[in-house]
């Protein structure tokens, strides 16, 4: 933190940045010219798809506007998701609550006060009724942000509601984010080991992408979540290689059970990070497209286009963000969005300037959308594909990212896959070093931020609305789950469980997905079933 | 000579939120600024977190919350606290807190309270100060 006669330096000696390095410690040049790019990247939808997936990108379609949301009761989230449709959110992007993400239902000791505040509570089939309560299924593209093993559970509510709407399963449009590790809050130890076993988590995650790819061949059948790996505090260059390293994983697993690349690896999506670092992210999604498009095609030997296109989701991040000063989050978020739409993305979450306080309030939801809608609508930076492309600076940058992100993938590999270095915590170790670096880096101003380390407002008065959950929206959702568990037919929740049960134990092969849409049809809740598949893994939660 | 013993500070999080970055970070700080810290990691209830601040023997305990489960927890350790007949242990907090809740927590008892960007100078003096 600057003292106040450093502050008036720091003016007079004509604000003199810091460094000239990019967050991931790339040094930048002065100047880039010809002999730092010195070739044509081939036109977007052609090989290596550096410029974009599609030819016409957004002069087409526009990339889906898609706020994540979810809090309180199913019947509260699908109000807001109700009135972001009416702001002109063209995608659902549903969050859960943290019980339903660790597979407890809200009754579970665990769970109290934590229900419903991330994102909805959900347990049960009438919960995934009421929370698509007035939505076109096949129209209206999902996002259920749902983590392996309990996205299979998930991904079974939505199949049976939509069978329910006759709605046949071949037109469902969306996406499981269905990860084992990149999901709960990136890929930290703790969080992906206390709840459920990592390898039978990845099993179960790679059941839902064969059913998927079976039948629902327009869904996403796994979405690796590289922003929730960057928001550890991570940089650009470990992001891109522990979510790709983490992606073939999957592949591996999927190509020994006999699929074929081509079957799955057309639905494969990323959803990745907007940090603040403008030339930087803009080049990292640009050498993302390169990598996998180059990695499907000459490591996994795809035939298909299709599975080369790096199709990615993009948040802006977080971590820029603020407590001091919020509003000054709207101009961060207003240019991250930008670099999501430079890079190319699919879609886009804004995220809201009250991120340093609570959940989007209505108000800051419809402005992330307004944010989007603005640079859609009014700058015409959609009017031309890949406006960037060309430039040296853009062109070095993805170059040098996509070196350093090989040469870390190469090392991740060499240590026996990114499952391997989690378990064996080296990626653990990287993301706390990375965090205290970070940490260090704002102490030192070697890192700055506007209000944090440099102008900053002591004595600031905050005002800023705050979401609140409802008054006793925990104790409703507890009544209800005692209420449910009552009145089903137990008998024949219970012959389900077994099943499961029996299957998981005895058959380690099959699929589980069938078994677990005939237990959630039978009444049987989210909980139980992590718990039946929890025990046929002889695995128990400690708390 | 008498050695002195190093204060004891123990970290940890409480009910299912699991954003351990700012956590992390303050461990960090508070044990390169020579307190003893002990991290308790995840999921921790409120009876496991008095019953290793027992053990551990412990002047301050701190806990972090980024997911709005705060008053909720907070209480729930207070009154675990009370009802062991636990006295001289701090409480402190840290993570996304509405300004109104922390003046709600301080009422309660606790210490001190860190909102995100609160610098390490700012934290270390702090816990000094209740110490």
């Amino acid at each position: 933190m600057m003292k106040e006669n450093e502050l008036f330096d720091f003016y007079l000696k004509g604000e003199q940045l810091p460094n000239y390095k990019s967050l991931s410690e790339i040094e930048l040049k002065e100047l880039y010219s010809r002999e730092d790019a010195n070739r044509d990247e081939p036109p977007p939808a052609e090989f290596p798809y550096t410029r974009g997936i599609h030819r016409e990108m957004y002069r087409k379609r526009l990339w889906t506007r898609r706020q994540q949301s979810g809090f309180g009761t199913p019947e509260e989230s699908n109000e807001r998701l109700l009135y972001l449709l009416r702001q002109g959110m063209t995608g659902l992007n549903i969050d859960f609550d943290v019980a339903t993400k660790l597979g407890i239902d809200p009754d579970h000791p665990l769970a109290q006060g934590d229900v419903g505040l991330q994102g909805t509570s959900l347990a049960t089939l009438e919960d995934m009724d009421k929370l698509f309560q007035g939505i076109p299924l096949d129209k209206v593209s999902s996002t259920l942000i749902a983590n392996a093993p309990y996205s299979a559970i998930i991904l079974a509510m939505y199949v049976l509601i939509a069978r329910k709407r006759n709605f046949a399963e071949s037109s469902l449009l969306g996406t499981i984010m269905n990860c084992a590790i990149s999901q709960l809050v990136g890929p930290t130890y703790e969080s992906g080991t206390r709840f459920f076993p990592v390898e039978p988590a990845i099993k179960i995650a790679c059941d839902v992408i064969e059913f998927t790819t079976r039948h629902m061949p327009r869904w996403n059948c796994i979405n690796i979540n590289a922003y929730n790996i960057r928001e550890t505090g991570v940089n650009a260059v470990q992001e891109a290689a522990f979510a790709f390293t983490l992606a073939e994983e999957y592949i591996k697993r999927l190509l020994s059970r006999g699929l074929s690349i081509d079957e799955f690896a057309g639905r494969m999506a990323f959803f990745t990070s907007a940090h603040i670092d403008f030339l930087e992210e803009i080049a990292k999604i640009r050498a993302m497209r390169r990598i996998w498009a180059n990695l499907l095609k000459k490591k996994y030997k795809a035939k298909n286009p299709k599975s080369c296109f790096f199709r990615t989701a993009i948040q802006t991040s977080a971590l820029p963000l603020t407590a001091q000063q919020p509003l000054n989050n709207l101009s961060r978020a207003a240019i991250q969005t930008l670099i999501a739409v430079l890079a190319g993305t699919q879609s886009i979450h804004t995220t809201s300037y009250d991120e340093a306080y609570s959940l989007p309030t209505e108000e800051s939801h419809k402005l992330a959308i307004r944010t989007q809608q603005i640079i859609a609508f009014e700058t015409n930076v959609c009017k031309t594909v890949d406006p960037l492309g060309g430039s040296y600076a853009i062109e070095s940058l993805t170059d040098t990212l996509e070196e350093k992100i090989l040469a870390l993938m190469e090392q991740i590999e060499s240590k026996g896959g990114f499952t391997s270095c989690f378990q064996s915590q080296w990626i653990e170790q990287h993301l706390n070093n990375a965090r205290y670096d970070y940490a260090n880096k704002m102490e030192s101003g070697e890192q700055l931020s506007v209000g944090v380390n440099i102008f900053r407002e002591e004595d600031e008065e905050i005002k800023v609305d705050i979401f609140r959950p409802s008054e006793d929206m925990q104790k409703r959702r507890i009544d209800y789950i005692r209420d449910f568990k009552e009145k089903r037919d137990q008998r024949k929740t219970e012959k389900s469980l077994r099943l499961l049960y029996t299957v998981t134990r005895e058959s380690p092969n099959a699929n589980c997905l069938p078994f677990i849409i005939q237990a959630v049809e039978d009444g049987a809740t989210l909980g139980e079933i992590s718990d039946t598949l929890r025990e046929a893994y002889g695995f128990q939660v400690d708390f | 000579m008498k050695e002195i013993k190093k204060k004891r500070i123990l970290l940890g999080k409480m009910g299912l939120d699991a954003h351990d970055t700012g956590i992390r970070i303050v461990a960090k700080w508070l044990s390169d600024a020579g307190y003893e810290v002990v991290y308790g990691g995840l999921y921790n209830t409120a009876e496991r977190i008095c019953e290793t601040a027992l053990q551990e023997d412990v002047d301050v305990i701190g806990c972090s919350f980024l997911g709005g489960g705060h008053l909720f927890h907070t209480d729930r350790l207070l009154t675990q606290l009370k009802e062991k007949g636990i006295e001289g242990i701090k409480i402190m907090v840290g993570g996304v807190i509405p300004p109104a809740d922390v003046v709600k927590l301080k009422e309660r008892g606790v210490s001190l309270v860190f909102t995100p960007g609160t610098l390490r100078e700012k934290i270390i003096e702090g816990v000094k100060s209740i110490l």
